[in-house]
C-alpha cells in the first residue's frame, strides 16, 4: 500500500473512534428543549463525559509503541504530540462534566446541584469519577507543568497513575452512565478499553520482553567533550532501520551513576549499511550525562526503529541542524557516503563556535567526497542568530526544496520562520523535535 | 496547552468551593417537618400528562412535572408512568437496575404529598 494511502487510513480510523461515541450520543441522547437552561447543561454535561472519556480511553490506546506503526502519524514524536492533545482534551472536558450536571441541577435547588457532586448517603460511582478526576489532576499537573517542570523520571512515574485514572473513570461511567442504553454502553465503552489494554499491555508485557534487541557496547567514541558516540554491536538478531531514526537504549551498565536499566531516546547516527549501530548523545540530562562514561562491553537493549523525519524518496535538500541535532543528517551523510547515491543537498550546522562543532573533520570529509553535498557551518559567536540573509547567501534556491529540520525549538522556529518568509512551503519544511517520550 | 489546562484546573475548584460554600451557607436554617397533603391514587391519576405528571412512589406522591423534560432516558420511559403507581419504574428503570442513591434524592426535590388509601 502507498504510504500516504496508509497514513489517511490511519488517521480516519482515528477520527473516526474519536468522533463515533458522541455521534451515537447525539443520537440516543434526546436533544434538550433549548428554553430550559437546565436540561441544556444536563444534555452537555452527560456529552462532555461521553466525549472525555473517549479522548481519555484513545490517548490510553495511542501509547503502544510498534515499529512503524508510528510512522502511519509522521513518526512517534507526532503520534506522542497526538496523545498529549487527546489528553489535554479529556482534561478539559472532564473537568466540565461535573461542573455542567451540578449547575444543571441548580435550578432545582442549591442543595441538589451540590448532591450532584456530593451525593448525600454516598454513591459508588460519584465516589469513582471523583478520584478519577483527582487521580488525574495529579498524573496531568507534570504533564502540563502546572508547577515547574518536572525530571524526566518522575514525570513517568507520576504517569503511570493514568492506568488507575482510566479504570476508575470507566467503572464510573458504567455505572452512572445513561446516556446509552444498555447493552449498548458496555460495547462501546468495553470495545474502546480493550483498544487501550491491547496498546498497555503490548507495551508494558510483550514489547519489553519480545521487542528489545540484545546488543554490546563494542566501542566508545569522543567526538566533543560533552558528547559520547557508542557502537553497537548485536548479540541476536540485528535491528533494520532507516537513516535518521531513533531507538530506545536501555543500559544495563552497574557502573554507571545513574540510568541502569532505564530507557531513553537516541538517534542512531549510523548509516543502515553498517555492521554496528551508532548512537551519539550528549550530556543534557542525568542518564545521558552517565552514559558519557559508560563501559565498553557491558550490555544494552535497543527497542525500536521509530520515527518518519526522512521520506522514502528524496530531492533537492537543505539540512538545517543544531548542535546534538546533527544526528539524524550525520546518519544520512554516511549512507549517503555508503551506498554512493546521488545526493543535492546543503546543510547548514549551527554551532556555538568551533569547539562545538561536532564531527566536523568527519563532515568537511563526506563533503569533499561527495559533490552533491555541501556543508556550511554558522557560528553563533560570529553570525549572531540564524538570519534569512545567510540562508540566502548561502543556499540561495531555499524556497525550492524539501527543508529537514533538527536541534532546538527556537532555531527550529526561527528557520521555519525563515523558510516561509522567503517562499518555502511549509508542506515541504519537516522537523524532528527532541521532546519528552 | 499549559495555560488553557491550568486556567480549566483552577476554574474547576472555584465552581465546586463556591457550590458547595454557597449552599452550606443558605440552608443553615433547619427544615420545618410539617404535616404533607394527603392524595389517593384517583387524584395522582388526575396528573397524568407529560406537561402535568405527577407520580405514586414508595406511598409518597411526587409531582416531576418540570423534571420529564431533563429525564435521561427517551421521553416515552418516563411519561408512561405519569398519574400511576411507579415504584416498579423508579427500582428497576423498566429493565432491571435501581436508580442511583443521587436518582433517589433528587427524586425527594418533587415530593408533593402522601399516598393514602
Amino acid at each position: 500500500m502507498h504510504p500516504a494511502i496508509a497514513r489517511s487510513i490511519a488517521h480516519t480510523g482515528l477520527w473516526l473512534l474519536l468522533v463515533l461515541p458522541l455521534f451515537l450520543a447525539l443520537l440516543q441522547a434526546r436533544g434538550p428543549d433549548f428554553a430550559d437552561a437546565g436540561a441544556v447543561l444536563n444534555w452537555l454535561g452527560r456529552l462532555t463525559g461521553v466525549a472525555g472519556l473517549t479522548c481519555l480511553l484513545l490517548a490510553a490506546a495511542l501509547i503502544i509503541r510498534v515499529p512503524g506503526f508510528d510512522r502511519l502519524f509522521g513518526g512517534l514524536t507526532s503520534l506522542w504530540k497526538i496523545h498529549h492533545r487527546l489528553g489535554a482534551a479529556s482534561f478539559l472536558l472532564l473537568l466540565a462534566h461535573p461542573v455542567l450536571l451540578s449547575f444543571a441541577a441548580s435550578d432545582v435547588s442549591l442543595s441538589a446541584a451540590v448532591d450532584i457532586l456530593f451525593p448525600p448517603g454516598g454513591s459508588v460511582a460519584a465516589f469513582f469519577g471523583w478520584w478519577a478526576l483527582i487521580i488525574m489532576m495529579i498524573f496531568l499537573a507534570p504533564s502540563f507543568a502546572f508547577f515547574g517542570q518536572p525530571p524526566y523520571q518522575r514525570w513517568k512515574w507520576v504517569h503511570r497513575l493514568s492506568g488507575v485514572a482510566v479504570v476508575l473513570a470507566l467503572v464510573h461511567t458504567l455505572m452512572a452512565g445513561r446516556t446509552f442504553p444498555p447493552p449498548y454502553d458496555w460495547f462501546i465503552w468495553l470495545t474502546l478499553a480493550a483498544l487501550a489494554a491491547t496498546a498497555i499491555a503490548y507495551r508494558f508485557l510483550f514489547s519489553r520482553r519480545l521487542g528489545r534487541r540484545r546488543y554490546r557496547i563494542a566501542d566508545v567514541a569522543h567526538p566533543a567533550n560533552n558528547v559520547v558516540e557508542l557502537s553497537l554491536e548485536a548479540e541476536g538478531r540485528p535491528l533494520r532501520y532507516r537513516a535518521g531514526q531513533f531507538v530506545y537504549l536501555t543500559p544495563y551498565d552497574r557502573k554507571l551513576a545513574t540510568g541502569y536499566a532505564e530507557e531513553h531516546p537516541y538517534t542512531l547516527s549510523s548509516s543502515p549499511t553498517e555492521k554496528h549501530l551508532r548512537v551519539a548523545i550528549k550530556d543534557l540530562g542525568d542518564s545521558s550525562r552517565a552514559l558519557q562514561h559508560v563501559t565498553p562491553g557491558s550490555r544494552v537493549r535497543v527497542e525500536g526503529p521509530y520515527g518518519d523525519f526522512f521520506p522514502e524518496h528524496f530531492g533537492r535538500e537543505l539540512w538545517i541542524a543544531g548542535g546534538i541535532g546533527i544526528t539524524p543528517f550525520l546518519a544520512r551523510a554516511r549512507h549517503l557516503e555508503a551506498t554512493g547515491e546521488r545526493a543535492d543537498v546543503v546543510l547548514i550546522f549551527a554551532v556555538q563556535d568551533e569547539a562545538r562543532a561536532l564531527f566536523r573533520a568527519e563532515l568537511e570529509a563526506l563533503a569533499r567526497a561527495n559533490k552533491g553535498f555541501v556543508l556550511v557551518f554558522h557560528f553563533f559567536y560570529l553570525e549572531g542568530p540564524l538570519n534569512r540573509e545567510f540562508l540566502g547567501r548561502h543556499c540561495p534556491d531555499f524556497a525550492e526544496r524539501d527543508a529537514y529540520l533538527c536541534g532546538p525549538v527556537p532555531l527550529m522556529e526561527l528557520a521555519a520562520q525563515f523558510l516561509q518568509e522567503g517562499g518555502g512551503d511549509v508542506e515541504r519544511i519537516f522537523t524532528e523535535e527532541f521532546a519528552l517520550l | 496547552m499549559r495555560k488553557l489546562t491550568y486556567t480549566a484546573f483552577v476554574a474547576f475548584w472555584a465552581c465546586v468551593m463556591t457550590l458547595v460554600v454557597t449552599e452550606a451557607l443558605t440552608s443553615a436554617s433547619p427544615e420545618e417537618e410539617h404535616a404533607l397533603p394527603k392524595y389517593t391514587q384517583a387524584e395522582v391519576a388526575e396528573h397524568a400528562l407529560a406537561s402535568d405528571c405527577w407520580m405514586a412512589i414508595e406511598g409518597k406522591v411526587y409531582d416531576v412535572s418540570t423534571y420529564v423534560p431533563r429525564h435521561p432516558a427517551p421521553p416515552s420511559v418516563i411519561t408512561a408512568w405519569c398519574g400511576k403507581e411507579a415504584t416498579e419504574g423508579m427500582r428497576t428503570k423498566g429493565y432491571g437496575p435501581d436508580h442511583s442513591p443521587a436518582g433517589w434524592m433528587l427524586l425527594e426535590r418533587f415530593l408533593v404529598g402522601e399516598l393514602v388509601e
